[in-house]
């Protein structure tokens, strides 16, 4: 039994995860200019984004699949690792890809 | 067309708009692949191509669509399904908190429209670019938006269709998802300049693979949350009481 095969229902669900992302994307644009944020909360809202960002992030590094995987045959850690120090030193985000890339098929190849 | 160009869009300063769409390019081919690996992952769980278009085109939030699918593989009440891609989303909202001021001058269909478009990497460019700006609002830094916008829309699209109807032909172990784990790596390290964020970021890191079983992503939303606070906390109260002095000046 396969659910998305049920027309309707996942017509009903796109409908609602759109109203999801305009929600959410949208939320705080749609306040009114002339309420201000409480200024701890605009303090908070600094450190925020790269939490969110991380938060994304590293689980797809160390879940690959589904269950926590932290060794050093984690192909991906090293590529990111690797990515991650070429762009510290060169803020080049082509050549930190490039990087990243090439150390992950290096070690699923070879490794 | 014009016409309903002017409802959604704010005048667009020409250059901030050049500069928007040249900033998205590296940024954009990290987007592609992230949107192959989505398509992909749509077709593979057995969702019909026409559904899957359509999902792709009007839901526009790659990390949503990919929780949800085994949901929707599932039958999994469609409440459930919702609170999941919110949570996930949640990160939007904070997005949205940190940027709106550059946006409060536009009609409220024009900022509706402005955050449906908003992805991570866009966000993270604007602030970067703007985080300083003396001025907010102007339409060079609308047009950097939308440069940044069109092009993160335009890879994610077309690359999202791609991978929908090439389906089980991408190879996943190439490792596609990688490129845009990459993009957002690049994304976060110029952030990690201060011992706040840092303290934020570690505590985030560590609670984000601890809280994986916690189920509807609340785990993404608690290590957010903790890191934040984390954040705050290590924060030096004199350091905020001088920026806040100088904004206000």
């Amino acid at each position: 039994m396969n659910a998305t095969h049920d027309v309707a229902y996942v017509l009903v669900a796109i409908a609602g995860l759109t109203i999801v992302t305009i929600v959410t994307r949208s939320s705080f644009f749609m306040l009114p200019a002339r309420i201000n944020l409480p200024e701890r909360v605009e303090r908070a809202l600094r450190y925020a984004p790269a939490c969110a960002l991380t938060a994304i992030v590293v689980p797809k590094i160390f879940v690959p699949n589904g269950e926590p995987f932290f060794s050093v045959q984690n192909n991906q850690m090293w590529a990111v690792l690797a990515a991650a120090v070429v762009f510290a030193k060169t803020r080049n985000m082509m050549v930190m890809m490039a990087v990243g890339m090439a150390v992950f098929t290096v070690l699923r190849l070879y490794a | 067309m014009t016409k309903l160009r002017e409802t959604l869009v704010p005048p667009l300063d020409p250059a901030g708009w050049r500069e928007g769409l040249r900033s998205m390019v590296t940024p954009g081919i990290a987007i592609a692949a992230w949107g192959v690996v989505t398509g992909v992952a749509m077709v593979k769980v057995g969702m019909s191509v026409p559904l899957a278009l359509l999902m792709t085109i009007v839901v526009f939030a790659g990390s949503a669509q990919l929780a949800v699918l085994p949901l929707l593989v599932s039958g999994a009440p469609l409440p459930i399904v919702w609170v999941t891609a919110l949570l996930v989303n949640v990160r939007f909202v904070i997005f949205a908190a940190a940027m709106r001021s550059y946006f409060s001058q536009l009609t409220w269909k024009q900022r509706l429209f402005a955050g449906y478009i908003n992805g991570d990497v866009g966000f993270a460019l604007f602030l970067m670019r703007f985080g300083g700006a003396p001025e907010r609002g102007t339409t060079f830094q609308w047009g950097y938006f939308f440069g940044n916008a069109t092009v993160n829309w335009a890879s994610w699209q077309v690359a999202s269709i791609v991978g929908i109807l090439l389906g089980g032909l991408a190879p996943t172990e190439w490792g596609l998802e990688l490129a845009a784990v990459l993009a957002l790596v690049a994304v976060v390290v110029p952030m990690l300049n201060r011992v706040p964020v840092l303290a934020g970021v570690v505590v985030t890191a560590v609670l984000s693979v601890a809280t994986i079983h916690i189920p509807l992503k609340l785990g993404l939303v608690i290590s957010v949350l903790a890191g934040v606070i984390a954040a705050v906390v290590v924060a030096p109260a004199h350091v905020s009481k001088s920026a806040h002095a100088k904004r206000a000046a």
